[in-house]
């Protein structure tokens, strides 16, 4: 069984080859010790595509597209929707997981932690 | 002044090191007799909650909105009974701040009464106040007791006690360091009066939760003496301790199962008080090692002249709300579950402002937090077998609305509406959509009240209380929808309206993998419509959200932000729209079954609008029911289209890193992008 875990929504990792899968159609997303974002194509939204407004005037139930854009992070292998992100135009993409690698190895060799038949990791009874 | 820095208050959070005594205590606590004793902890504090609850007077005393809570000789915190877990890890600051300063002067004796009310030293804001009492059993300090609740009037510069207006501390009415207000068992009358002249909006609210806390704290006082008398002082004494030991091992074992790393979130806002501006109100940088945390909010946005800033233990009381929710679920209310947590704050910025800081709104200034905590715990949890536990985060939109004057039965009041902060929408779960008007995310138990208990007890009515359409956000999984509530002055010439809220222009909440977060909240009124001559006509039709926003009854919406300073509004006008969040969204919205999305259009949680264009589901003209096959279609042509549109990293960042806001939106936000302080602040 491939030394897999079943880390986001729409996201593998392969320790031993140390890379981003999508769990959903198996692209190579990117080194895992890298940003996965950067490994998916990216989208920029006007928010009221997704929020349209009800009103007329200034504040409308959607929001101000000068403030706030929405990114969309697509698998280039199947389309599926990864991950989304609110941010000011120009605001720098975060980078919001970042998992220690060398840390996980370690662990799973040590046989502290173990990756079940799921792909979830759990401490070793 | 000796008001404690922010080292002493991180140091306070931390559990004491037992004493000999306590140490040798340990063993009287056998196996059996330990879990029948921590039961009847939580059974002395339930007891006292449900006292508290049924002792105050005030709307969020009555919901629900407090917490009761017992605490070692040395001010540990050993359980808790809740209501709201913002107040779950931060009043050993309180306590150990008494003990450190005024064990000499004035002095800590049997049937004292202790209270305060102020964030500088302790507190998460001042509306929020409790009252604390040592226990003494045969002669001896060996507890402490609190009871916490949140009271809607302060003597403020404007009523309800969250001024939107507030520009520092002085403008915030009422703020009461750790004072003893009672001795002998018996609650000073110069000090109620005091209460009285400063809650003179709301006296009968003020002067009434004040007693409701010293009787809660009592209660509990009274019933941990017997405890005591029963059980023998060694047996309480090592059971508070093996508490706290079994607490701290309980959360470093969760803790140690998630992978290690960094995990990141930045959330943004728009408005402190009554300025608008965008401001990132949280980045957090949370490491995982081993079994610990620490938390970083380096890079959130300077402190502001508003009441829009949290000093640092307030920010990590609206943590615990969410750690107490989803992370620590199962584990008591203590201060060892935060010992394997630390934190660091910047100074200067909103969550650590100058001590002359209005804070009085820091549960607006700490949504970022709340929601970015529920974010980066997600990510760094669905690795392992507590997935099942993750969130998108909830609402965190705080939308409160605050009414005063002379109620229909003449009595002067000031007092939050509770219905409208407790329907928040929850956010979605990795395996279900979030609940429908799930509650206050500051306050898991708190409860709406009743339309009818409103119309009683406050000069207002309230045509309609619906679920909003499309307030949850999109994903796999929904987030749960807030709800509308048309609120319409009534029974008196007048009352004086005011709001609080930081989503009018952008949403704090960011989705969970790859889902939407929700819309924004206007703040509605209406113009030219007499509601209830409408209501005495009873012409046919459904008086709802969207009949009036479509302007089928006539008159004119006029929208603004959410906060809004006090105002006066006349009899049988419309107050306001009161609307609640919806929670944040979980997974691609093209993954959602097309058959819930029929059903949610049919139950008036979606609209057919967002059903086509954000989840791409055809229905069949003629049945108005899913068609499967042309859905399918449909995504695979939207799933397709993305490929074709998306942007490579560095194709993408060509135009994006060039791209900026407008310059006028900056003026809260600090230096861009990074949100560092620019200029110092200066307060009057």
């Amino acid at each position: 069984m491939p030394n897999t875990i079943h880390v986001a929504e729409y996201l593998d990792l392969d320790v031993d080859s140390e890379r981003w899968h999508c769990h959903s159609c198996g692209h190579d997303v990117g080194d895992a010790r890298d940003n996965y974002k950067k490994g998916l194509l990216i989208y920029e939204r006007d928010p009221s595509e997704v929020h349209p407004p009800l009103i007329d005037g200034e504040f409308t139930f959607a929001p101000n597209p000068e403030w706030i854009r929405i990114l969309e992070f697509y698998c280039p292998g199947c389309g599926r929707q990864v991950e989304t992100e609110y941010l000011p135009p120009g605001h720098p993409i975060t980078h919001d997981t970042e998992i220690d690698l060398d840390s996980l190895k370690r662990k799973l060799a040590s046989g502290q932690l173990r990756i079940n038949e799921h792909g979830k990791l759990e401490v070793a009874k | 002044m000796s008001y404690p820095s922010l080292e002493e208050k991180l140091a306070a959070l931390k559990v004491s090191e037992p004493s000999d005594y306590e140490r040798s205590c340990l063993d009287a606590v056998s196996p059996g007799d330990y879990e029948i004793g921590v039961q009847r902890t939580a059974d002395i504090l339930d007891e006292g909650y449900e006292v508290f609850m049924r002792s105050s007077r005030s709307q969020m005393g009555v919901a629900g909105d407090s917490i009761v809570a017992m605490f070692n000789a040395q001010g540990d915190l050993v359980n808790a009974s809740a209501g709201t877990y913002l107040h779950a890890v931060i009043p050993p600051i309180v306590i150990k701040y008494i003990l450190k300063n005024f064990r000499e002067n004035p002095g800590i004796a049997d049937g004292d009464i202790w209270y305060t009310n102020d964030a500088l030293y302790g507190g998460i804001h001042n509306p929020d106040q409790v009252a604390i009492m040592p226990v003494f059993f045969e002669g001896e300090l060996v507890a402490w007791t609190a009871a916490l609740s949140h009271t809607t009037e302060t003597g403020a510069c404007e009523p309800g006690g969250m001024p939107v207006s507030a520009k520092s501390r002085f403008d915030e009415g009422m703020n009461l360091p750790p004072m003893k207000i009672g001795h002998d068992h018996v609650l000073r009358h110069d000090v109620i009066e005091m209460f009285a002249a400063f809650g003179l909006r709301s006296e009968t609210s003020v002067t009434v939760d004040l007693r409701a806390r010293c009787t809660t704290a009592d209660r509990v006082r009274v019933r941990l003496l017997e405890m005591f008398a029963r059980e023998g002082k060694d047996f309480v004494t090592g059971l508070f301790r093996r508490m706290l030991i079994e607490a701290e091992q309980g959360a470093r074992k969760r803790l140690a199962s998630w992978p290690d790393g960094v995990y990141r979130c930045a959330t943004f806002s728009d408005s402190a008080g009554t300025e608008h501006g965008l401001m990132r109100n949280c980045f957090m940088t949370m490491t995982k090692k081993d079994d610990t945390l620490h938390i970083d909010f380096t890079g959130t946005s300077p402190e502001n002249g508003s009441s829009y800033n949290a000093h640092p233990q307030a920010v990590i009381g609206h943590l615990a709300n969410y750690i107490y929710e989803y992370v620590f679920h199962d584990l008591p209310i203590s201060s060892a579950t935060f010992q394997p947590i630390d934190f660091e704050f910047p100074p200067n910025s909103m969550l650590s402002p100058a001590p002359n800081a209005a804070t009085s709104c820091a549960v607006m200034a700490a949504t970022g937090a709340m929601s970015s905590i529920a974010n980066c715990v997600g990510r760094a949890r669905f690795a392992t077998t507590e997935w099942r536990q993750v969130t998108a985060s909830l609402g965190n939109g705080g939308n409160a609305s605050v009414l005063a004057g002379v109620s229909q039965w003449g009595m002067p009041f000031a007092d939050m509406l509770a219905y409208t902060i407790n329907t928040e929408g929850q956010g979605a779960r990795s395996h279900s959509d979030g609940i429908n008007a799930y509650g206050f995310p500051w306050c898991a138990f708190g409860r709406a009240p009743d339309v009818e208990n409103m119309e009683n007890e406050l000069p207002m009515l309230v045509p309609f209380s619906q679920h909003w359409p499309d307030s949850g956000g999109a994903g796999k999984h929904r987030g749960g929808v807030g709800t509308a509530q048309l609120w319409v002055t009534h029974h008196v010439p007048y009352v004086i309206f005011m709001s609080i809220a930081d989503n009018s222009i952008v949403q704090t909440p960011q989705p969970l993998f790859g889902g939407y977060t929700m819309c924004t909240c206007p703040g509605l009124s209406m113009e030219g419509v007499d509601i209830p001559e409408l209501l005495r006509a009873g012409d046919e039709g459904t008086l709802d959200l969207a009949s009036l926003l479509a302007g089928k009854y006539g008159g004119e919406i006029v929208s603004e932000t959410y906060a809004r300073t006090a105002r006066p509004v006349m009899s049988d006008q419309v107050i306001t729209l009161g609307i609640s969040t919806g929670g944040a969204g979980y997974g691609d919205p093209l993954d959602r079954d097309p058959q819930a999305v029929e059903k949610d259009v049919t139950d008036g949680l979606i609209s057919e609008w967002s059903a086509t264009n954000v989840y791409a589901v055809r229905f069949d003209e003629r049945t108005g029911r899913v068609d499967q096959e042309s859905t399918s279609a449909f995504r695979r042509e939207v799933l397709a289209e993305r490929k074709a549109r998306g942007k490579t990293w560095d194709e993408f960042h060509e135009g994006w890193s060039r791209r900026k806001p407008p310059e006028e939106v900056l003026n809260l936000y600090g230096s861009w992008p990074d949100a560092a302080v620019v200029n110092p602040l200066m307060r009057m």
